[in-house]
């Protein structure tokens, strides 16, 4: 796999995680801004760095499994490994335009 | 990977038993305001209406709180909770010590049943208070969220001691001055101490969570804090010792501040908040810290004008009570009933699907039209009450009960609906 192939493997995984929800807020975890970087190695693992809304988010965990879930039924071999994150700390600027449309902001 | 405290959640066997048992008692309280209305037009310290005060404090309010308590521990303290089978044993023993209380008070057996009931009571209140001390120990985040919550606990201990040593009085006949002086102190210092206490530890955590606000000024949760402990030290130890009514007025003000300044913390969250519109949860939440101005109002003319003829005094103070009861404690917790047991059923029911299968939102677990419904008709009888209580008219209050009837079986409708949800897993596409 060459860098651009890399590069539109890794947006087309961000595309697959608008479909994971944070359950409370109702929105997905990528217009939330939660994402903060995604890497692809280029054979069958992808590294994920992202944060929660509040540190001590009671549906965290729920979230990463839905994230590897989500990643695991379009790539069945995959390993997908998450680091939570809380520097820099998220903050509503973080949220996408399409986002702030839900939210009503 | 830090911060994430969803491994230190109990097990749902835990939190459960304490919203049936919470909810059922709602319904009792209901039942009984029913048949006794006119208790709440006679003297406040009525056998009645001791009797529907304690179902609704404990039986209700503080078995919900202590559910919700169990599962909120990781999130404010972000350590688990020390003992999951102490807190069983608390749940048994506190729903058998609350029916017994309550029906002591009832059928006003204060020298045969009350003084066992109450020490039963607080037997009960003691393992919780140990559970949560321990958990805190645990804990390495100190934060204010976390203090308030501990102050609380300890206020609910002292609460709960004085309660049994009025209860044992009637029996024993050991303290100086009459039992309406130290009920007064015993009432003051749980729902102050208490309840207001809890409510703002916890409130702090989750509202701001809720509305999605960030970058608060928590220099106004610290003033709060002291504000509220200094306060209301101060009014324990002057009614104990001193029984000066200066005093009194000073510490109060200290009260009152504190609570404003917790009001204005939550306005800040408000105005910055991402989410716009309000779901019911959070109409109910906001709502209830609105009404905790009442009771600082209504207070302020009890303290000023005590001058007032006994049987309008004796109603003020009923509304009084009612204000703290009613129109906050429990406009707060249905709301929050509708943003924490969704999720916990959810997160039990779910949490393996997730990824799996298409999954029905929290908010999906309950009927919102009954939500709805629910609050209009409490809106109805938090107004009508306070008018019945306060103009002596008992039809007003005979209506007020029978809406209060219908918000009870509608907010069980929603809770039994959530509780015995069924998992229908639909495969992804």
């Amino acid at each position: 796999m060459n860098k651009t192939e890399i590069a539109e493997f890794e947006l087309a995984t961000l595309e697959l995680l608008k479909t994971v929800m944070d359950p409370e807020i109702e929105i997905n975890i990528i217009d939330l801004g939660l994402i903060y970087e995604l890497y692809y190695n280029g054979a069958e693992k992808i590294n994920i760095v992202m944060t929660f809304s509040t540190p001590a988010c009671p549906l965290g965990e729920t979230i990463i499994s839905n994230i590897k879930e989500t990643i695991k039924q379009q790539h069945p071999t995959f390993e997908t490994v998450v680091d939570v994150v809380f520097h820099p700390l998220w903050n509503n600027s973080m949220v996408s335009e399409e986002g702030r449309k839900i939210l009503g902001m | 990977m830090n911060g994430l405290k969803t491994n230190n959640a109990p097990h749902i066997g835990v939190v459960v038993p304490h919203f049936i048992f919470g909810a059922i008692s709602f319904f009792i309280v209901a039942i009984m305001l029913v048949f006794s209305s006119s208790s709440l037009l006679e003297v406040y310290f009525n056998t009645k209406l001791i009797a529907i005060t304690h179902m609704a404090i404990l039986g209700w309010a503080t078995m919900i709180i202590f559910g919700a308590l169990y599962q909120l521990i990781p999130v404010v303290f972000e350590t688990a909770l020390f003992s999951e089978k102490l807190a069983k044993v608390t749940f048994w023993m506190a729903a058998f010590s609350v029916l017994f209380l309550s029906y002591s008070f009832w059928v006003a057996s204060f020298t045969m049943l009350l003084p066992y009931a109450s020490v039963c009571m607080f037997i009960s209140l003691l393992f919780f208070v140990i559970n949560v001390l321990l958990s805190y120990r645990k804990s390495e985040l100190k934060n204010m969220s976390s203090k308030f919550v501990i102050a609380a606990i300890i206020w609910l201990l002292l609460t709960e001691l004085l309660g049994t040593l009025i209860a044992l009085n009637f029996k024993f006949n050991f303290f100086s001055e009459a039992h309406i002086h130290y009920l007064k102190i015993h009432a003051t210092i749980g729902l102050i101490g208490w309840f207001l206490l809890l409510i703002i530890g916890v409130g702090s955590t989750l509202i701001p969570m809720f509305l999605i606000s960030h970058q608060l000024n928590f220099k106004k949760l610290k003033a709060s804090f002291y504000l509220i402990n200094g306060g209301l030290l101060g009014i324990a130890i002057n009614w104990f010792l001193i029984n000066n009514s200066i005093l009194t007025g000073i510490c109060w003000l200290l009260v009152a501040s504190g609570v404003l300044f917790f009001v204005s913390f939550i306005f800040d969250s408000y105005k910055k908040r991402m989410r716009k519109k309000l779901d019911v949860g959070m109409q109910y939440s906001l709502l209830a810290i609105v009404s905790v101005l009442l009771p600082i109002i209504i207070s302020s003319v009890l303290i000023v004008g005590s001058n007032v003829e006994f049987q309008l005094l004796s109603r003020i103070v009923v509304f009084y009570g009612f204000s703290i009861i009613f129109g906050f404690i429990t406009t707060l917790i249905l709301g929050q009933t509708y943003k924490t047991l969704p999720f916990i059923v959810w997160l039990e029911k779910y949490k393996k699907l997730v990824g799996k299968t298409k999954t029905p939102l929290p908010r999906e677990l309950y009927s919102e039209k009954i939500a709805s419904i629910q609050f209009y008709l409490y809106l109805g009888f938090i107004i009508i009450m306070p008018i019945g209580i306060l103009s002596n008219n008992l039809l007003l209050l005979k209506i007020g009960s029978i809406m209060l009837l219908l918000v009870t079986i509608l907010y069980n409708i929603n809770v039994f609906k959530i509780i015995l949800h069924n998992v229908k897993p639909i495969k992804n596409e």
